[in-house]
C-alpha cells in the first residue's frame, strides 16, 4: 500500500491546478507516445445518459483507469468506446479532438479522486 | 462623425451600468460566452478579437443586445442558450466582450481587468496596449501576496499563473478549499483540458447539464441517486435499448462498525439502479454477510467501496450516508452504569 501511495503521489504531481470536474478520467496509455493529446473521459456526461452498469459490465471496462488497454483499432472494431462511438449510438471516431482534448502530458488519473488527493493533499507544495 | 457618437453612447451605457455589471459581465462571459465565443465555435465572433467585432460594433449596442437575448439566425442561441440569464447580466456580458475587442478604448477609463489566465492570442490582436498597461499595474500589488508562498516552497511559482489558493489574502478563510467558483467549470477552463483545441470547446459544460438536477454537498455537486429515483435523469440501462429496465434488488445489508459511529446500511436498490451484480460480485465483494473485510484505509485508497466511492460515486466524505442506522445504546453497558 505505500508502494501504491508513493506511486501515486509521483503520478499526480502535477495536476495541482487542475479544476476538472470529479470523476473526469484522464487516458494517457498510448496518446503521448504517439502525438495525440490524452484522453479525457467525462463520467458525469455518461452517467446522465447510461447506467453505469452498460460501459462497466456490458462493455467489460474495468474500474480502474488506465486498466483498460484500449487503442484505435479496438475501437473502430467496436469493442470499448467503439460500440456507441460509430456513428450509430453516439458520433463516430474521425472526431478525434473531443476525445483528446487534454493537455499534453497529463498523467492517467481518475480526476479529484481521494486517492488523487491523499497523495497530493491540496494546496501542499508541489512535490518535484 | 458616426464613430465618435458610437463612442459616446457606448461610454455612456458602460457608465451607466457601472463596475458591478463590468464584475457580472465577466462571470457570465466565462460561465456562458466563453464556450463559443473563445475559441469561435460556430463562427462566433471570437473574444478580443476586433477584426470579429467591428462590424457588428458598427451595427450599434443596442443591436447587440439584441442579438444577444433573441439569439440569430446565424446560430446565436438566445442568451446563449442559457434562458434563466436576467437580461442585465446577458447585455453585461455582451459590453465585457465590446470592450475586449476594441471596445477597449472606449471603455479604457474602467479598471478592465485581463480575461483569462491565459491570455489567447487573438486578444492581443492589435487594440488595446494601453489598457493593458494600465491592467498591469493595478493587478499587480493584488497579485503579489499569492504567489509569494509559492516561491518560497519551490520553482513552481511559475508553472502557478493562477493560484488556486489564497487568491487574497494569507490568513483568509477556508484557504486550501476550493470555492465555489472553481467548481463544475467549463472544458477550457478546467485545467486538465486544452484550450487551444477546438474539440475542447464544443464539448458541453458541466454546469449546462447539472443547473435542472438536485444538488449535493460533495463530487460533483449532483445528487445522482436522487436524480435518478426522481426520474431527472432517465440513463439507459442498456447500450442501444432505451426501454430496458433496470433489475432492482430492494436488500438492505447492515453492517456493524466498530467504536461509536453509526452502523452502515448498505441498499442494494439504488446500486442495483445503475450497476450489474457482476459489478461487484464476486471480484470485489464476497457475496456473503460478514465475509467482506473493509475498513476505511481500504476505501480511501480505492478499494472495496472505494472502487466507486471516491472516484465517481459520493465520496468518503460524506460520513453519513452510509453510517446511517444509529446504534442502540447497549442495555447492559447501561445498566453497569446504574
Amino acid at each position: 500500500m505505500g508502494l501504491l501511495l508513493a506511486l501515486a503521489a509521483v503520478l499526480f504531481v502535477d495536476v495541482q491546478d487542475a479544476q476538472a470536474e470529479y470523476g473526469d478520467v484522464v487516458i494517457n496509455n498510448h496518446s503521448d507516445g504517439a502525438g495525440m493529446r490524452p484522453v479525457i473521459f467525462p463520467h458525469w456526461f455518461h452517467r446522465v445518459r447510461f447506467a453505469c452498469k452498460v460501459c462497466h459490465a456490458d462493455l467489460g471496462f474495468k474500474f480502474k483507469a488506465g486498466g483498460n488497454d484500449i487503442n484505435m483499432v479496438k475501437i473502430i472494431d467496436g469493442q470499448f468506446c467503439g460500440a456507441c462511438h460509430n456513428g450509430e449510438v453516439a458520433w463516430s471516431v474521425e472526431n478525434c479532438n473531443l476525445c483528446h482534448s487534454a493537455k499534453p502530458g497529463t498523467p492517467t488519473q481518475v480526476h479529484e479522486s481521494t486517492i488523487q488527493k491523499l497523495a497530493q493533499p491540496v494546496g501542499a507544495p508541489q512535490k518535484k | 462623425m458616426k464613430k465618435l457618437q458610437l463612442i459616446a453612447s457606448m461610454m455612456l451605457g458602460l457608465a451607466a451600468a457601472g463596475s458591478a455589471s463590468a464584475d457580472s459581465g465577466k462571470d457570465v462571459y466565462t460561465k456562458v460566452c466563453a464556450v463559443c465565443h473563445a475559441g469561435g465555435i460556430a463562427a462566433a465572433p471570437r473574444f478580443g478579437n476586433a477584426g470579429d467585432w467591428a462590424p457588428r460594433i458598427a451595427k450599434g449596442v443596442p443591436t447587440l443586445y439584441q442579438s444577444a437575448l433573441k439569439g440569430t439566425p446565424k446560430g446565436m442561441p438566445a442568451k446563449g442558450g442559457n434562458l434563466t440569464l436576467p437580461d442585465a447580466d446577458v447585455k453585461a456580458a455582451v459590453d465585457y466582450m465590446i470592450a475586449a475587442a476594441g471596445g477597449a478604448k472606449a471603455a479604457a477609463a474602467e479598471p478592465k481587468k485581463e480575461a483569462k489566465p491565459e491570455p489567447k492570442k487573438e486578444a492581443k490582436a492589435e487594440a488595446k496596449p494601453e489598457p493593458k498597461k494600465e491592467v498591469a499595474k493595478e493587478e499587480a500589488p493584488k497579485a503579489a501576496p499569492a504567489p509569494a508562498p509559492v516561491a518560497v516552497a519551490s520553482a513552481a511559482a511559475e508553472a502557478a499563473p493562477a493560484p488556486t489558493v489564497s487568491a487574497a489574502d494569507v490568513n483568509s478563510f477556508n484557504r486550501l478549499l476550493k470555492p465555489a467558483s472553481k467548481r463544475n467549470l467549463p472544458p477550457a477552463e478546467d485545467g486538465i483540458h486544452d484550450p487551444s483545441n477546438d474539440g475542447t470547446h464544443a464539448l458541453q459544460p458541466p454546469l449546462a447539464a447539472f443547473g435542472s438536477l438536485p444538488k449535493s454537498f460533495a463530487g460533483n455537486r449532483v445528487n445522482w441517486v436522487e436524480a435518478i429515483s426522481t426520474g431527472k435523469i432517465k440513463p439507459r440501462y442498456d447500450r442501444v435499448d432505451a426501454t430496458a429496465e433496470p433489475i432492482i434488488m430492494d436488500m438492505n445489508v447492515v453492517r456493524e462498525v466498530k467504536g461509536s459511529m453509526p452502523d452502515v446500511v448498505y441498499p442494494h436498490k439504488q446500486h442495483t439502479q445503475w450497476l450489474d451484480c457482476s459489478n461487484c460480485h464476486p471480484a470485489i465483494f464476497t457475496p456473503q454477510k460478514g465475509a467482506n473485510q473493509i475498513s476505511m484505509a481500504a476505501i480511501l485508497l480505492g478499494e472495496k467501496c472505494g472502487v466507486c466511492h471516491g472516484k465517481v460515486a459520493f465520496p468518503v466524505s460524506e460520513c453519513r450516508l452510509c453510517h446511517s442506522k444509529k446504534k442502540d445504546l447497549a442495555p447492559s453497558a447501561q445498566a453497569t452504569a446504574k
